[in-house]
C-alpha cells in the first residue's frame, strides 16, 4: 500500500515537473516577444519573468534525480550486456545481482554525500541568485533522489532474486500503430 | 599508469552489465577514495552542479517534442508525402521509405522508433509490390540513420555539452572555442541531404538494375494534399533551425518551443493525441531524459577526474609528439567509435569519448564543428552495422528475418554509409561550408 503511494507520487512529480518546465519556458519566450507589441506593453511590462530560467533548471534537476529513480524501476538504465548474456544462467544471475548492488552502493554513497552537503548548507544563509530561495531546499533533491534510487535498486534486486525477472524498457514503442492499420495502409499505398 | 588503471576499472565495471552511468560513477568514487588526495568535498559539488546548465535542458525538451511526434499518424503522413512525390520511380517505394524515414527520424529523434514506425507500413507495402524481402529490409534498417544529422538532433546537443567548458589550444597555440548547438545543427544540413541522396541512389540503382516492379504515378492533386498534411510535422525542422539562425531563440528555448509546437499539432491539427495520453507521453519523456541526464551527471564527474589527472592533455601531447597527423587520427577515431557503437548506446559513447578525443582533435587542427559531425555520423552507422546494431534487431523483429541474413541484406546501404563517412571525415567543407556562408562560424 505504502509502496503503491510512493510509486504514484514519484510518477506524478516527474510528470508535473517536465510539463511545468516546458510551459514556463514557453511563456517566458512568448512574453519576451509580446511585450514588444505596443498593445500588450502596458499589461505585460510589469510582469518580471527573469526567474523563469532558474526555476526551469531547478525543476529539471529535480526531475532528473527522481526520474533516475523511476528509471531503475522501468529498466531504462542500460549497460553493456553483450558479455553477460553469454554467461551460463547461474553466473549471469550472480553478475546481474552484483551490478544491482553496485548501483545501490553508489547511490547510497552519493545520497550520503549529498545529505552531508545539504546539512552544511542548512546552517548558512546561502540563497539562489534569481529567486532567492534557500539553497539547501534546492539541493535537497540529491539526497532524496539518490536514497530513493538506492531503494529502487534493492527492490529490483530482491524481485530478480525471487522471480528472475528484470524490468525491461522497450525503445521501439510507437503509439497509435497497430499491425492491422499498418497492413491496411500498406495495401492502400500500392493499389 | 594511473590513466590505464582508470580505464581498466571502467571497462571491467561496464562489462558486468551494470548501467553505464553507475560504472562511470563507481570508477570516480573508487579513484577518489583510494588513489588520490583530491578532497572529496570539491568533487561532491560536481554532483550537484553537473547538470545545472541551461544548454543541457534542450535534451529533455527535444525528447518531449520527439515523443509527441512519435506517433503512427505522423509516420503515415510522411510516407504518403514521400510516396506521392517519388513513388513511381524505379525502386520508388524504397526511396520513399528512405525519405519518409529521414523526415520522421529527424522530428522524432529516435532511430529504432523510426525503423518500427516506417518499417511496419513500408515493409509489407514493398513486399506486396514485389520487391525481394532482403532489399526491402535493407532499406528499412538504414533509413533511420539520417535522423541525427538533420536537426533537431539530441546527439549534437550532447556533443556540444560534452566538449564545452574547457579551454583548449590549436596547433599554433591559438585558443579554440567549442562548437555551439546552433553551429552543429546548421552544419548537419548539407551532410544530411548528401546522405539522403546517396542512400536513395543505392536503392534506385539496385531496383533499376534488377528491374523491380513500379507503382503508378500519383496526381499533382494527391501530392499537394499529402504535402499539406505532412507539412505541419516537417515544419518542426524549420521552426528549430530558423528560430536559432535568426536569433529568435537560444537552442534550449527552440527546444521548448518545438515541444509545445509538437503538442499543439498532435492535439489540435492531427488530432492523433487524446488528453488522456498526455501524461503517458510526459512520463515516458521524463523517464528517457532523466536517464540521459543521469549519465551526463556521472560523465561530468568522470571528465572532471580525467582533467584533474591531466589525461587528455597528456594524450594530446603524446599524439602530437609521435607525429601522427590528422588523417591517421581521424581514421583511428572512426574505427574506435564504430567499435564502441556495437556495445553502447550513442549518448554514453559521446559523453565518455568526446571529452577525451576532442582536445587531441583541436590540437591537430580539426575544426570542433567538423569533429562533431564525424562523431554524429559514426553514432548512426553504429546503429545499423552487425553484429549488434540496435536497428538490425528492431528490423529483424518486423521483417521476421535472422540477424545474419539481415546483415547481408543491409550490406549495400552499409557500404554507402561507410563511403559517406569517408567523405565527411576527409572533406571538412561538407560540414563547414553552410555555417560559414551564413556567418555562424
Amino acid at each position: 500500500m505504502f509502496l503503491r503511494i510512493l510509486d504514484r507520487l514519484e510518477e506524478l512529480l516527474i510528470t508535473f515537473l517536465i510539463a511545468a518546465a516546458t510551459l514556463i519556458i514557453f511563456v517566458a519566450v512568448a512574453h519576451r516577444y509580446l511585450v514588444g507589441i505596443p498593445f500588450f506593453y502596458p499589461y505585460l511590462f510589469p510582469i518580471n519573468l527573469s526567474w523563469a530560467q532558474e526555476l526551469c533548471i531547478f525543476m529539471f534537476v529535480w526531475m532528473a534525480k527522481f526520474g533516475a529513480a523511476y528509471g531503475v524501476r522501468t529498466g531504462i538504465h542500460v549497460g553493456v550486456d553483450v558479455l553477460v548474456n553469454k554467461l551460463s544462467p547461474p553466473r549471469r544471475r550472480a553478475m546481474i545481482l552484483f551490478g544491482l548492488f553496485c548501483g545501490a552502493l553508489f547511490t547510497f554513497v552519493v545520497g550520503s554525500m549529498g545529505a552531508k552537503f545539504v546539512y552544511g548548507l542548512y546552517h548558512t544563509d546561502q540563497v539562489t541568485p534569481d529567486m532567492e530561495l534557500p539553497s539547501w531546499i534546492v539541493y535537497l533533491c540529491v539526497p532524496l533522489g539518490s536514497y530513493l534510487m538506492c531503494f529502487r535498486f534493492l527492490q529490483v534486486a530482491v524481485k530478480f532474486s525471487r522471480s528472475g525477472e528484470l524490468p525491461h524498457h522497450d525503445e521501439t514503442d510507437v503509439d497509435g500503430l497497430d499491425p492491422e492499420l499498418a497492413a491496411a495502409e500498406a495495401a492502400r499505398l500500392v493499389r | 599508469m594511473i590513466p590505464l588503471m582508470i580505464f581498466a576499472l571502467l571497462v571491467a565495471l561496464m562489462l558486468t552489465g551494470m548501467p553505464i552511468s553507475i560504472s562511470l560513477g563507481l570508477t570516480v568514487l573508487t579513484f577518489l577514495f583510494f588513489m588520490t588526495d583530491v578532497p572529496i568535498e570539491s568533487v561532491a559539488l560536481k554532483l550537484f552542479t553537473g547538470i545545472e546548465k541551461f544548454e543541457i535542458m534542450a535534451i529533455p525538451f527535444f525528447i518531449l517534442a520527439g515523443n509527441f511526434l512519435t506517433h503512427g499518424g505522423v509516420a503515415r503522413r510522411m510516407i504518403e508525402f514521400a510516396r506521392t512525390l517519388i513513388g513511381h520511380w524505379a525502386g520508388g517505394l524504397g526511396i520513399a521509405a528512405t525519405l519518409a524515414a529521414a523526415l520522421f527520424s529527424a522530428v522524432s529523434g529516435s532511430s529504432p522508433a523510426t525503423v518500427v514506425a516506417i518499417g511496419s507500413i513500408m515493409l509489407p507495402a514493398m513486399l506486396q509490390v514485389g520487391y525481394p524481402k532482403r532489399f526491402a529490409a535493407g532499406v528499412i534498417v538504414t533509413g533511420g540513420a539520417l535522423g541525427n544529422l538533420i536537426p533537431p538532433s539530441i546527439i549534437m546537443v550532447i556533443y556540444a555539452v560534452a566538449t564545452s567548458g574547457a579551454v583548449y589550444f590549436g596547433p599554433n597555440g591559438e585558443k579554440v572555442s567549442s562548437a555551439s548547438v546552433g553551429q552543429l545543427f546548421m552544419a548537419g544540413m548539407i551532410p544530411g541531404i548528401i546522405l539522403a541522396v546517396m542512400l536513395s541512389t543505392t536503392t534506385w540503382y539496385r531496383a533499376w538494375k534488377n528491374n523491380y516492379p513500379r507503382i503508378k504515378k500519383a496526381t499533382w492533386g494527391e501530392s499537394w494534399h499529402a504535402f499539406r498534411e505532412s507539412a505541419w510535422g516537417i515544419s518542426l525542422i524549420v521552426v528549430v533551425l530558423g528560430g536559432i539562425y535568426l536569433g529568435w531563440f537560444t537552442p534550449t528555448e527552440a527546444a521548448a518551443m518545438s515541444a509545445v509546437y509538437a503538442f499543439l499539432i498532435e492535439m489540435f491539427i492531427y488530432k492523433d493525441l487524446a488528453w488522456k495520453d498526455v501524461p503517458k507521453v510526459l512520463l515516458a519523456s521524463a523517464n528517457m531524459s532523466a536517464m540521459i541526464l543521469y549519465i551526463v551527471t556521472n560523465a561530468v564527474l568522470f571528465s572532471f577526474l580525467m582533467t584533474s589527472e591531466q589525461i587528455p592533455q597528456q594524450m594530446s601531447a603524446w599524439i602530437t609528439g609521435s607525429g601522427i597527423n590528422w588523417i591517421t587520427f581521424l581514421l583511428v577515431v572512426n574505427l574506435l567509435l564504430l567499435l564502441a557503437g556495437n556495445v553502447m548506446e550513442p549518448s554514453s559513447i559521446v559523453l565518455i569519448m568526446a571529452p577525451i578525443l576532442y582536445p587531441i582533435a583541436v590540437k591537430l587542427g580539426i575544426h570542433p564543428v567538423h569533429f562533431g559531425i564525424i562523431i554524429v555520423v559514426n553514432m548512426e552507422i553504429g546503429m545499423c552495422h552487425p553484429p549488434v546494431g540496435l536497428n538490425l534487431y528492431v528490423a529483424s523483429g518486423i521483417a521476421k528475418m535472422g540477424i545474419t541474413e539481415l546483415s547481408i541484406a543491409v550490406l549495400p546501404w552499409l557500404i554507402t554509409l561507410l563511403v559517406f563517412l569517408g567523405f565527411i571525415t576527409y572533406i571538412p567543407e561538407l560540414s563547414l561550408w553552410l555555417p560559414r556562408t551564413l556567418g555562424m562560424l
